[in-house]
């Protein structure tokens, strides 16, 4: 959602660089529709990454960065965990929340 | 038929230790009955639950890795779900995923040994080579800072 944070105007107008985009009526920064070419890094897998090929689901050390506040099961397309892993990262934390190692749900 | 399990159960806070451990004596004849026999008793302690379980918030957790039968852990299962000193507990089975582990393992240490001699190294890493330093900044691992379009 870092759309509208292209080509900056100078002096009046363009409130915050980053942060809204500018949709909708003439914005001030943008107008041009530019996007700056965002650089995004390439996600890696942990597990492949680490060598980890052991997701128990005794490690709640391994698995807390996967369980974010809500303590929803981080998805893929966000962390970058290749399919085979977090088949078995689900199942593991699955089975840690089974036994109260991990929350079901934040409160 | 010998498979290898873990059990793991989450004994209230309320038990004493001594009934604790006469849950780990019930689990051992039932094993002995059905011809079985523990590898392995961890007993983790008291530790925090992640969410209260009725009244409680604790919990004194126990590992037990049994080598037997599939029956044996039924029977395991059947009595500790009548139990009522027991909060939650868990059968795994775990050998088959074991042999797959240690068998990509062994693959990988072999291959990293082969070509590290192809390349005219010792087979074995010495301690901290090839290692990243912790603070890296070619670190391109998820950090939260990332904004999916």
């Amino acid at each position: 959602m870092n759309g509208g944070g292209g080509k900056r105007s100078f002096g009046s107008g363009g409130g915050g660089g980053r942060g809204k985009p500018a949709h909708g009526a003439a914005g001030a920064a943008g107008k041009d529709g530019q996007r700056r070419p965002m650089f995004r890094r390439r996600k890696i897998c942990k597990f492949c990454a680490e060598k980890i090929d052991d997701i128990n689901y005794k490690d709640t050390k391994l698995l807390m960065p996967f369980v974010p506040e809500r303590a929803k099961i981080m998805p893929r397309r966000i962390s970058g965990t290749c399919a085979m892993h977090q088949r078995k990262l689900r199942t593991a934390i699955m089975r840690a929340r089974q036994l109260a190692l991990l929350p079901y749900t934040a409160e | 038929m010998k498979r290898k399990y873990e059990l793991v159960y989450v004994a209230s806070p309320d038990a004493t230790d001594a009934q604790v451990a006469d849950l780990h004596v019930q689990v051992e004849a039932i094993v002995q009955r059905l011809g079985g026999q523990i590898e392995k008793t961890d007993n983790w302690g008291r530790r925090r639950l992640a969410y209260e379980i009725g009244p409680h918030k604790e919990g004194t957790y126990v590992l037990e890795v049994i080598v037997g039968s599939g029956e044996l852990m039924k029977e395991i299962d059947r009595r500790f779900k009548v139990t009522d000193l027991i909060l939650r507990h868990l059968v795994v089975r775990v050998d088959e995923e074991q042999t797959v582990i240690e068998r990509t393992r062994g693959k990988r240490t072999e291959t990293s040994r082969r070509r590290r001699v192809a390349r005219g190294l010792p087979p074995d890493r010495a301690p901290g080579e090839g290692q990243r330093e912790p603070d890296d900044d070619r670190d391109d691992r998820f950090d939260m800072t990332e904004v999916d379009r």
